[in-house]
């Protein structure tokens, strides 16, 4: 069964290495076959060799096929590495990346670019799978950057749209920046340790390296910034937004199960060198806690469903990242896995809504389609409610409240950070149910023509097999969102499980203390809906837009600083984007040729001068001769 | 003082040269044939290159204080002899095409040479005078040769009257010395001026005239207004007589008076050559830089040579006499080489072949002649595996070694323009001939011409890539005054 592991990446790639090469020739239903199929396999054969790594003693599996790499100093494999934490991130990747292929054969139908879009489809899930997998960081940053780009292929899939290539031209730099940090670090790690293998520099890191020391500290630091970049935190989060401009299953793709858990994952998979460097990983928490609390109030002044649920990724991932800064290492997978399923559901819930609206994004267009579209009203209502983490009936409970015990367990602040938790919990709360009661309740907004979603696919016309493709994988990762916590809770088979591969987290040394967090979490989550409700639900009319705006001028500033994502983008803009333009307009004409050019242009100037002193006169001659004797007698007298 | 054998042989070389003007003169007046006059100047000249070794047994020995026969004395002596040797191969192929009588060419060249031998052996002031003088006049004739061409004349007479001045700077400075001193030899001089007293004013003036006539006649900025005019005037060989073996001589002198005087630690001459060598480097190649005339853009570069060769002088020093004796030779044979084949292209051509169009595509016409053009404008420009490579290379080591860091950067700012225009006419020589481009002296070939330029070839390569063969005769030589 575990020989099967090769098969996991290989699949997804070989289907996207078909549909390249084939360059849209095959037929759409062919295309299908393949792209979904290939993750779909992949999917089975991740099943398969997780019950056989179940049925073994849960030994980490190790397996290369070939050298990569062998110089002196550094040996490198194409080699795979499986172990708990591996595991469930291809499992995640591969059920939940084809339930979102299997999604796309209806929601992309009838799209120029079909083809093309499940060859990069495929190869984003390879290589996240490829980054997943990976023995060695040097295989892994390859996944990295397949992951890379990919995000941009698919960012920028509607190319024709110059907006759409900015947006994916974004992506791709400003993960870029933390890129290359991460190799930095990488060339670190090799220098210094000798080895990229990653058990091996776990290992040799442990025994080498001080608690604190300086070069602990570099290399995380330096890894934590590659993670920040790819995981859309602070402060390189700005490109997660404008990466809504893909496809909707693209979102829902990078949101759920690819990129953006990279970087959680990448801090898991190295989590000994963050605890050489204490300092690192409480930046790790801090961060987290900071981007879950601005991400959130940033959600609840979007007005693009799309945004919110863009906006919602970060604060959720932020969460990640303080589970994995406090050290509650399997609590930050936990909750990868369960916002994997219900964010999954958020964007494909909101891709059927806007392929049933045609294309519209804005929820104060929307509203009252609670009854025309009732199968994507319960299902996003249910992913609503594990992102708001109702208590008890969703996964998403479960898994925070995880973190935010590991929270409060934590000694360096751990109330403070907890509390950053509980705040974003409420708003949370308060911003995916503005939505849902924006959307579904009230009165319904001018779109006569919405066609209940089930019924047709991308071209407008029913078929029982459009029909399936968009409504199993809804209602499948509504199943999950639901049962998905069930794994930890209340018995804690998956923490058990992850602790063959990460360290335990602190638990809480008080029970009831524990009992009561759970019960504020709980209370928070729910007045949060309460407030939503209070606030946002249509009694009687339709809400309009600006209703917060006009009422008083703070809140109407403080709306616009949330919409506008806290400012980032202006501030980058002045302080990056506009000077970089402006040195690159001041190199546009090659000054620094002209300096060369300058030295040429003299020098036939000096010519010209100096030509003229060639008269051809004997009398002009005799003069330059008294002048230069004038010249000589005065240094010879003078001097 | 008595004159013995020993004098005899030392002063041989002279001795040999201004016999041969006799014999040179009578053959001229009574020998219709050229064959004969030429030959014989040829034997005249090589017999004198062939005294050289007897007279290395008795130096250094002093003749008369005008004269000092020394190592350095006898190097320079077979250095501008054999250049003169080469100008009447030169110039008998290029008579021929012009069909002038031979014979006063003879004359003028042994006497010419004469004041050289006189100039590299000078220990006085007298001697300096004489020998300027004889290379000087037998110039004024030479450089109007052909009389029915227009621009010899200019240039002859331009250079006559310049020259007067010149002479009359340097007599004047000459007597200003003797006012205050009593004395015109050189190692006298040295005695009598104590560092103090040398703030005199008539020494100083005195010694500034000197070296101002001395500038013109190296053709130093801003002495060299002339240049271009009469290098373009003059027949082509003789051009090439005045670019190296006149200016040579002087140059020699000039470093025998600061060695023999202990010139070196009067420290306003050193200044004032620097400044004149500066601005020859600098204007020299700016000058030349987009001159569409051959004969001008190889005066304006003479002048920056000069500057070049003042660099290695000025440093002072056994670094000094070695990279400037070394740089003379690489100067001497690059010149012959380069006005070498101008000259033989302006052989019988109506008012020479000069502009740089005329040489457009030279390589597809004349490769042979085109392959030595080449070759020198490379040397001249200091590119390696040639002459002038080693040459510059000495120069900026003896700049370095002396911490002239100026006098250092102005020699590479110079180089650098001098790369310019010595490529823009080598790319020409290359370039698809034009077909209105008229085909320069397809008729005259006389061997001699083309004998001198494969000489200078030879030794431009031989000895750029073996320095050393010459270096070891210039270290053995220079160094024997003591």
């Amino acid at each position: 069964m575990l020989d099967m592991l090769w098969l996991v990446p290989l699949l997804p790639l070989a289907g996207s290495a078909i549909l390249m090469v084939t360059r849209g020739e095959l037929s759409a239903r062919t295309v299908a076959v393949i792209g979904a199929g290939s993750v779909g396999l992949s999917a089975v054969a991740a099943l398969l060799v997780a019950s056989g790594f179940l049925a073994s003693d849960g030994d980490t599996v190790r397996s290369g096929i070939a050298t990569w790499i062998a110089s002196d100093r550094l040996v490198l494999r194409f080699g795979l590495h499986l172990d708990a934490l591996s595991l469930v991130m291809i499992l995640v990747i591969t059920l939940v990346g084809f339930l979102i292929h299997l999604y796309s054969t209806a929601y992309m139908a009838g799209d120029e670019g079909f083809s093309r879009f499940f060859a990069y489809m495929n190869l984003f899930t390879a290589a996240m799978l490829v980054l997943v997998l990976a023995d060695n960081l040097l295989l892994l940053y390859l996944g990295w950057e397949g992951v890379g780009l990919c995000s941009y292929l698919l960012i920028g899939f509607w190319y024709k749209d110059p907006a759409n290539g900015y947006a994916a031209r974004k992506a791709f730099v400003v993960t870029r920046a933390g890129d290359t940090a991460m190799l930095i670090g990488l060339l670190l790690l090799a220098t210094s340790l000798g080895t990229l293998e990653i058990a091996e520099l776990l290992e040799r890191a442990e025994s080498s390296w001080a608690v604190g020391s300086g070069i602990a500290t570099a290399a995380a630091a330096l890894l934590l910034a590659g993670a920040v970049g790819k995981s859309a935190q602070l402060p390189l989060q700005t490109w997660l937004p404008d990466a809504m401009a893909g496809p909707t299953p693209v979102s829902a793709l990078i949101h759920a199960a690819t990129m953006v858990t990279a970087g959680v994952y990448l801090i898991a998979r190295t989590h000994t060198l963050f605890s050489l460097a204490p300092d690192v990983q409480l930046a790790v928490a801090v961060i987290g806690a900071l981007t879950l609390l601005g991400a959130a109030f940033a959600a609840l002044a979007q007005r693009d469903i799309k945004r919110i649920l863009a906006y919602s990724t970060m604060s959720q991932i932020g969460y990640m990242f303080l589970a994995l800064g406090v050290g509650a290492w399997s609590a930050a997978i936990f909750h990868f896995m369960t916002h994997a399923f219900f964010k999954a559901l958020l964007f494909l819930a909101a891709g059927a809504l806007i392929l049933a609206l045609h294309h519209e994004q804005d929820i104060f267009r929307m509203g009252g389609l609670r009854r025309r579209l009732p199968a994507v009203f319960w299902t996003f209502l249910i992913g609503a409610a594990a992102l708001a983490s109702v208590p008890l009936v969703t996964s998403g409970f479960y898994s925070k409240e995880q973190i935010l015990a590991g929270a409060w367990a934590f000694d360096r602040g751990g109330a403070l950070l907890g509390l950053a938790g509980l705040v974003a919990a409420f708003v949370t709360s308060v911003y995916i149910f503005r939505a849902v009661f924006i959307v579904f309740f009230g009165p319904q907004a001018g779109h006569g023509d919405a066609a209940d979603v089930a019924l047709v696919d991308g071209r407008g016309e029913s078929t029982r097999g459009g029909r399936i493709a968009l409504l199993l994988p809804l209602v499948a990762l509504a199943m999950l969102s639901i049962v998905g916590g069930f794994v930890d809770a209340p018995a804690s088979a998956f923490s058990d499980f992850m602790s063959t591969a990460l360290p335990r987290a602190e638990t809480a040394e008080n029970e009831t203390a524990a009992v009561m967090l759970e019960i504020t979490a709980a209370i928070v989550s729910l007045a949060g809906i309460v407030v939503a409700y209070r606030l946002f639900f249509p009694h009687g009319g339709r809400v309009k837009a600006p209703a917060v705006r006009e009422r008083a001028p703070w809140p109407a500033a403080l709306d616009r600083l949330w919409a506008s994502g806290w400012g980032f983008d202006r501030a980058y803009d002045a302080l990056f984007v506009k000077p970089f333009v402006a040195i690159a307009a001041a190199l546009r004409g090659d000054p620094v040729d002209d300096a060369y050019s300058g030295v040429a242009a003299g020098l036939r100037a000096a010519w010209r001068g100096a030509a003229e002193s060639q008269t051809g006169e004997l009398r002009w001659y005799a003069a330059g001769m008294l002048a230069g004797l004038v010249i000589v007698l005065a240094v010879a007298l003078l001097l | 003082m008595t004159f013995t054998s020993a004098h005899l042989v030392a002063l041989l070389p002279i001795v040999v040269l201004g016999g041969a003007a006799i014999v040179v003169l009578l053959l001229a007046a009574f020998s219709p044939s050229r064959r004969v006059t030429t030959g014989a100047t040829a034997i005249a000249l090589a017999a004198t290159l062939a005294t050289l070794p007897i007279a290395a047994r008795v130096i250094p020995l002093d003749v008369s204080p005008l004269i000092r026969i020394d190592g350095a004395a006898l190097l320079y002596t077979g250095l501008l002899v054999a250049c003169t040797l080469g100008v009447l191969g030169l110039s008998t192929a290029y008579l021929k095409g012009l069909g002038e009588s031979v014979g006063e060419l003879c004359i003028l060249l042994v006497t010419a040479a004469l004041g050289a031998a006189v100039l590299s052996a000078s220990s006085h002031f007298a001697s300096l005078f004489l020998g300027i003088e004889l290379v000087s006049v037998s110039l004024f004739a030479l450089l109007a040769y052909a009389r029915d061409e227009k621009p010899n004349l200019e240039a002859s007479l331009k250079y006559v009257i310049l020259s007067g001045v010149s002479s009359a700077f340097l007599l004047f400075g000459i007597a200003l010395v003797y006012t205050e001193l009593g004395t015109l030899e050189f190692a006298r001089i040295a005695e009598l001026v104590p560092l103090e007293s040398a703030s005199s004013v008539y020494i100083a003036g005195g010694l500034g005239f000197v070296i101002a006539g001395i500038a013109f006649k190296m053709s130093l900025v801003p002495f060299h207004l002339w240049t271009p005019d009469v290098y373009q005037g003059a027949p082509a060989p003789i051009t090439a007589f005045l670019a190296t073996v006149s200016k040579g001589a002087v140059f020699v002198v000039l470093l025998r008076y600061f060695m023999l005087a202990d010139a070196y630690a009067y420290r306003p001459l050193i200044v004032a050559l620097s400044l004149l060598a500066g601005a020859s480097m600098l204007l020299g190649n700016v000058l030349a830089l987009l001159q569409n005339n051959v004969k001008r853009i190889l005066a304006y570069s003479s002048i920056a040579h000069i500057g070049y060769l003042l660099v290695a002088f000025i440093a002072g020093g056994a670094v000094a006499i070695e990279s400037a004796s070394y740089y003379l030779a690489a100067y001497l044979a690059s010149s012959i080489g380069a006005f070498g084949v101008v000259a033989i292209l302006s052989s019988g051509v109506e008012g020479e072949t000069q502009t740089l169009r005329e040489y457009r595509g030279l390589y597809w016409r004349r490769p042979w002649l085109a392959a030595v053009f080449s070759l020198m404008l490379l040397s001249l420009a200091g590119i390696p595996l040639t002459m002038g490579f080693v040459a510059k290379f000495y120069v900026v080591a003896a700049s370095i070694d002396a911490s002239l860091w100026v006098l250092l950067a102005l020699v590479i700012v110079g180089s650098g323009i001098g790369l310019f225009y010595y490529l823009r006419v080598l790319v020409t020589l290359y370039l698809e001939p034009d077909d209105v481009t008229p085909d320069g002296a397809r008729a005259a070939a006389a061997p001699s011409g083309h004998v001198v330029l494969a000489v200078a070839s030879v030794a431009v390569i031989w000895l750029g890539i073996f320095p050393a063969q010459l270096i070891d005769v210039v270290r053995a030589l220079a160094f024997t005054n003591g």
